[in-house]
């Protein structure tokens, strides 16, 4: 009996000792929350993402931390599971006291923390990798309550850009074929319902399943129906299979690429000579300062080039939260984060990047008062009313073998686009 | 903290009732099923599929009271059991255990896969949760839910212990313990065992629909195996035959789940945060294995039962001789 109960005992002494393990850093400290998936099937794409996570955080310390405390970051895993990560982040928001926690990866692991944990308990969460629609018609539905952010641009951005450049190509008849994914099916619909809107056709809808050795029933499906030209979302290997069975079976040449097909790879696979009347979209910020200065500083210290999933937007997404709490004062709460959150990036605010002397530069222009405009890792960027990321577009287009750029959709452009879209009846 | 002690006992109450099903079918039957999360996903899946709101694009949403999701999700884990239990009953152990385990896996991704019906990867949000209109704020509901699980735990708890305790509870032991003997008393060991597996999955229902009630969300990354497994630890850890033994398991088990996360991570020095995750799965099972070598029947083994007036006096040896059994 007294084993048993010391069993009981210990472990429970065990579980509950972490609770009280309070941060033991001299000065102030100001808490923080983090919740990725550390393991699992997304283990390696997680840890990657928590790594540049802490890396912004030593940043944000280096250059003074939020109003002179320490930040002191609580990384929590989910293990990808709903349920670890709803109970992490009970724990975070309700006995480490977070006011703004960063993330988590899963749409299926972020939904649940935020109808149930964050947006009740009034906790901004900032997520740089969930990419559901439903975030979207939640914020539109007023549940998210406003706490609810996200750095990641959704399909529906760039859905709104391609559809314009085939709308302004004077192509009217488009089929779509597209890879059977989430991201995949939730791009075709965007797209759909953004051609519709500005004037266009799609005449077919046809996914394809990744990994097989030809597309030609799909292909033939998409050919069935007259049409002027062809919107094809996918990535690099299949993509190059279908693009070359869709030309070979005589479709038409006017072709929209999703931005994962501006690659090199899907160029010599399909043959530069097709590909004169290929066009694409892609986020605007591959070139500008505060970018090359993210690489830079994270070539020095993870000693490998900044490419993967979520590194860039989970950098911005802790950058703009901690200038967020700054600007809010040392006792904010969630809400008063919350309402930082889109005046740090304010369009008419003095220009900050980032890096150590970018951060520094932007917390202390945020103490003296005056308005800022954080341009970060994934380039200038803005919050929309429901939390999700816009920001300009680049349009580009192959000819002779060669990637160009044709113009950049400015936010306004964009906004302008989005107005359209979201007016027309789905 | 008092916030997510709430919490965190709302969550144990309704693993336990999950546990309490399976030590029905493992612990008094024998069944080895292991789908417990496929039963989880019927119940889970109906109860939002009956009380949520109407939706444009989706067959259901039918706004019912809660009650009646409660209900309805019993039932179809029932219905679904009965089916399950048609076709597979006759199976033995490992057998069963490996077509218990494939259809759960089905159950999910036809959850995944089934737009119309359960939203896909999207899931179904927005399903209201029970009389939460008269709650002013959001530490009250915690108290209510908590309320309304604990007294659900304790009907569920006092129903079964009455049921393994009547004659008919003494047979799924016998059937447990020797399934020929069973039979050549005449009993139909068949019908026993679906009869288990239905009231068992019974329970998963409920404890699914509890889940589903108190997040207010349900996606497919909700029932993945790795509930399972977590439920039947819970089993084996508390003690697989005791109901006392299996609330007992899920309070355990889930703490060592979640104060694990908490203590890496309040120990780690920062940069090693991002390789928290793996030290936490380590310290989850280094606590499980230790539990099990020092309490191999689980932290509260199984009564002995011959008959009620003489437990205590001669049960120790017969205990001794279950354990080599187990």
């Amino acid at each position: 009996m007294t084993l048993r109960h010391g069993m009981i005992a210990g472990v429970l002494a065990l579980a509950t000792m972490g609770f009280g393990g309070a941060a033991s850093a001299q000065g102030c400290t100001v808490n923080l929350g983090g919740i990725l998936t550390l393991t699992g099937t997304q283990g390696d794409i997680g840890k990657a993402i928590g790594d540049t996570a802490q890396m912004a955080i030593d940043q944000i310390n280096e250059a003074g931390g939020i109003r002179g405390c320490r930040v002191n970051f609580i990384l929590r895993d989910d293990q990808g599971q709903p349920q670890v990560g709803v109970d992490a982040a009970k724990q975070l928001v309700e006995v480490n006291r977070v006011q703004a926690l960063i993330g988590t990866i899963g749409s299926g692991v972020s939904l649940p923390i935020l109808t149930s944990v964050t947006a009740p308990a009034r906790v901004t969460q900032v997520s740089c990798c969930s990419t559901s629609p439903t975030f979207t018609q939640l914020a539109i539905e007023g549940r998210t309550g406003g706490y609810w952010f996200r750095t990641i641009p959704t399909s529906l951005l760039q859905a709104v850009a391609s559809a314009n450049q085939t709308i302004d190509n004077g192509w009217r008849r488009t089929a779509v074929l597209y890879v059977n994914t989430d991201f995949g099916v939730n791009m075709a619909r965007d797209y759909e319902r953004a051609i519709k809107a500005l004037g266009g056709a799609v005449t077919m809808m046809v996914p394809f399943n990744e990994n097989q050795t030809s597309y030609r029933a799909e292909v033939q499906r998409a050919l069935s129906q007259p049409h002027d030209s062809m919107m094809l979302i996918g990535f690099p290997q299949d993509g190059s299979t279908v693009a070359r069975e869709w030309i070979s079976l005589g479709g038409s040449q006017n072709l929209m690429l999703n931005n994962s097909l501006r690659s090199d790879q899907f160029l010599t696979n399909v043959g530069a000579r097709f590909l004169n009347n290929a066009w694409g979209m892609d986020n605007a910020q591959v070139s500008a300062p505060s970018v090359e200065q993210f690489n830079r500083d994270f070539q020095a210290r993870f000693n490998r080039p900044a490419r993967g999933p979520g590194i860039h937007t989970v950098y911005d997404a802790v950058v703009v939260t901690a200038l967020a709490m700054h600007a809010a004062g040392a006792n904010a709460d969630g809400t008063g984060i919350r309402d930082q959150m889109r005046r740090v990036i304010s369009l008419n605010g003095e220009v900050h990047g980032t890096g150590v002397a970018g951060i520094k530069g932007a917390l202390d222009a945020i103490t003296a008062g005056r308005t800022i405009r954080y341009v970060g890792s994934t380039g200038p960027f803005q919050f929309d009313a429901n939390g999700d990321v816009t920001g300009p577009a680049l349009i580009w287009r192959i000819q002779n073998g060669q990637f160009a750029e044709v113009r950049t959709l400015d936010m306004d452009a964009m906004n302008a686009l989005f107005a359209r879209v979201n007016a027309a009846p789905r | 903290m008092t916030a997510y002690l709430i919490f965190f006992f709302t969550v144990v109450g309704i693993y336990a009732i999950a546990v309490i099903g399976l030590n029905l079918q493992w612990g008094f039957t024998g069944l080895f099923n292991a789908g417990v999360v496929g039963f989880l996903a019927i119940g889970g899946y109906t109860f939002a599929i009956l009380t949520g709101p109407p939706r444009a694009d989706f067959f259901g949403g039918f706004s019912m009271p809660f009650m009646v999701g409660i209900a309805g999700a019993i039932i179809a884990s029932m219905f679904g059991a009965l089916l399950l239990g048609l076709a597979t009953l006759k199976l033995r152990e490992d057998y069963l255990a490996i077509t218990t385990f494939g259809i759960a896996i089905t159950i999910q991704l036809a959850a995944l896969n089934s737009d119309w019906l359960t939203g896909g990867n999207l899931g179904l949000h927005g399903i209201p949760r029970p009389l939460q209109d008269l709650f002013e704020s959001n530490a009250a509901y915690g108290v209510f839910y908590l309320g309304l699980v604990a007294v659900t735990l304790g009907i569920v708890y006092w129903g079964v212990e009455a049921i393994v305790r009547s004659p008919w509870g003494r047979v799924l032991k016998a059937i447990r313990e020797d399934e020929v003997a069973a039979q050549s008393l005449g009993k139909n060991v068949l019908r026993y065992r679906l009869e288990a597996l239905m009231l068992g999955a019974g329970l998963m229902g409920l404890s699914g629909a509890l889940y589903v009630g108190f997040i207010a969300y349900i996606s497919p990354f909700d029932f993945m195996p790795i509930v399972t497994f977590q439920i039947w630890t819970m089993l084996i850890l508390g003690g697989s035959g005791n109901n006392r033994g299996a609330i007992l398991g899920a309070l355990v088990v889930w703490a060592i789940w979640s104060g694990s996360g908490a203590l890496v991570a309040n120990m780690l020095p920062p940069v090693w945060q991002a390789r928290g995750g793996a030290l936490q799965s380590v310290l989850i099972g280094l606590l499980l294995v230790l539990t099990l070598l020092y309490r191999p029947r689980g932290l509260i083994g199984e009564e002995t039962t011959i008959s009620r007036h003489v437990t205590g006096t001669t049960g120790a040896g017969l205990t001794k001789k279950k354990e080599t059994k187990a």
